[in-house]
């Protein structure tokens, strides 16, 4: 089961035009879960036609994300990166790339890819988007 | 020359053409050049004139290569790419003694090839770039497979220093590989490169690269009084610089520039053509570099010192009357790239103008004048946009100071 998360701004209106948007393209949805980070949401999905639904979301111009990276919402604050690629480094997991998505008020969302996301994911737990 | 007319096979094909084919054509060029009428958003200088350069099209001229070494093929214009890339070397306070570089087909090549030296320089480098940097170098580091952070942004658009800072520190012991923007895409901003080099030496790193990105910048900070570090001279290793935006041409080109000690790394000879080729294309385009050539001939420095003047002062005339008619606008020091809140989305298509978030820019190119200013404040009076004004910020360190210090409101 493939998992795509789908960065969108908390507006009304915003999760109906990412259902239509899917279900536009003859796409099934599998399972559905959102919630809202101050103006930031969150929508995490899973499909049948994994591909096009990433092809078709990022075509509306959503932010949508692979389930290779896993999403965090951190702190806003200097070195909060840093701290977090920390717990790699110790655990001696690569970091592949680590992006900001989105930064609204005092937290941030980025995306992390490790060279082993498995082990990846129970070092920040705390700080995982995980609805 | 009747006879080089009759066997100029492209005319030949044009004239085949079919009505309808001609007529399809024509429309384009009628809609093109109206959208070339209100085009203020987009960093393409369209005030150029190659006419006496349309003759080359006739032949089949290809710079596969290297510009610098010798090739048995003689359709090229290596002579021209050669003084090209002097002419930037200059530029960028350094010279061909110790430098290499070749006209590439647009800032996003210079810039993949200065992340393909840098890692294959350290492999096992991590590449440290801002969040307001193009998106087209998250897909070059993607492409060579090599590893990332994204550090912060300060409200300008320059990397946060304090965040790059803390984020080096946590990977000390492995190669840094810094990709500077000198002009952000949106804010125009400038990383500093004395700073970023006095935060690699505090932690005592020393395998380290920069690159810089000055795909704009790269034709403006060379000609005004007081550049931010940006250059060779500042401690860079390798530049890319647009040369379709800034100096204008129909065809995108660019220039990189690099380190020669590093270049040679990369070297790998071949043979069929009797060239040692450090490029990252095999074919390359031959007459970019003849249209760069033409117009660095034909402004030289002064000329183009003159036409960044002329562009600062269309931007200050911007954030002027943008600030008088009551749109708060601000600019980077330095940039020509002039910020303010989102307009409506039909002022935005009627003057294509790229919007990011809660912003949007207007770039005050060489082909921007007053009354582009004038028609677009206008526009944007007669079409306001909603609630953008509540979140614009305006930084600290923008220009005008007055605005900062919030004698506008």
């Amino acid at each position: 089961m493939k998992v795509i998360t789908v960065i969108i701004d908390n507006r009304p209106g915003v999760v109906a035009d990412i259902l239509s948007t899917v279900a536009e393209n003859g796409i099934n949805i599998e399972s559905f879960n959102t919630d809202g980070v101050d103006k930031i949401g969150v929508v995490i999905l899973t499909v049948d036609k994994y591909d096009k639904a990433l092809q078709v979301l990022c075509d509306a111009g959503y932010q949508a994300i692979s389930e290779d990276a896993l999403v965090l919402r951190l702190q806003d604050e200097p070195g909060a990166l840093a701290k977090i690629s920390l717990r790699f480094k110790y655990e001696n997991i690569n970091i592949r790339s680590l992006r900001i998505l989105k930064r609204e008020s005092d937290h941030a969302l980025v995306t992390i890819v490790t060279d082993d996301n498995n082990r990846a994911q129970d070092l920040v737990k705390d700080v995982l988007v995980n609805i | 020359m009747e006879t080089n007319k009759q066997n100029y096979l492209p005319t030949q094909e044009k004239s085949d053409l079919t009505e309808s084919d001609k007529q399809r054509l024509e429309d384009f060029f009628g809609r093109a050049l109206a959208s070339s009428k209100t085009f203020i958003g987009y960093p393409c200088n369209l005030h150029f004139d190659y006419t006496d350069l349309h003759r080359f099209f006739s032949l089949g001229l290809n710079n596969v290569g290297d510009p610098f070494a010798t090739s048995i093929f003689q359709l090229n214009t290596f002579e021209f790419e050669k003084e090209v890339i002097e002419s930037f070397a200059d530029f960028t306070n350094t010279s061909t003694v110790d430098t290499w570089g070749y006209v590439t087909n647009g800032g996003s090549e210079g810039n993949l090839y200065g992340l393909y030296l840098a890692r294959e320089l350290y492999p096992s480098g991590i590449v440290y770039y801002s969040e307001d940097t193009h998106y087209s170098v998250a897909k070059s580091i993607r492409l060579l497979n090599a590893r990332s952070i994204m550090i912060k942004s300060q409200t300008n658009g320059e990397i946060d220093y304090v965040d790059l800072h803390e984020t080096l520190k946590t990977h000390r012991d492995l190669p840094a590989i810094i990709f500077a923007n000198i002009g952000t895409t949106m804010k125009g901003a400038v990383d500093d490169i004395t700073q970023i080099k006095k935060i690699l030496e505090k932690l005592a790193i020393t395998s380290y690269y920069i690159h810089s990105d000055a795909a704009l910048s790269g034709m403006i900070l060379p000609f005004v009084q007081d550049p931010q570090p940006w250059d060779f001279l500042s401690g860079i290793h390798s530049i890319s610089i647009s040369g379709h935006k800034m100096i204008g041409s129909p065809i995108p080109c660019g220039i990189v520039l690099a380190k020669k000690k590093f270049v040679e790394r990369i070297a790998r000879s071949v043979e069929y053509v009797g060239v040692l080729d450090t490029t990252i294309p095999g074919s390359r385009n031959a007459i970019t570099p003849l249209y760069l050539w033409y117009a660095l001939h034909r402004y030289g420095r002064e000329g183009f010192r003159r036409v960044i003047r002329t562009c600062l002062d269309v931007a200050e005339y911007a954030i002027e009357h943008l600030h008088n008619a009551g749109i708060v606008a601000w600019r980077n020091n330095n940039s020509i790239t002039v910020v303010f809140p989102r307009p409506s989305d039909r002022v935005l298509k009627k003057w294509q103008i790229a919007p990011y978030r809660e912003i949007s820019h207007l770039i005050t190119m060489p082909h921007v004048t007053t009354e582009h200013i004038d028609g677009f404040i206008q526009d944007y009076l007669n079409d306001p946009p909603n609630n953008t004004l509540n979140t614009f910020i305006i930084p600290t360190n923008a220009r005008p100071q007055a605005l900062v210090s919030g004698e506008h409101q």
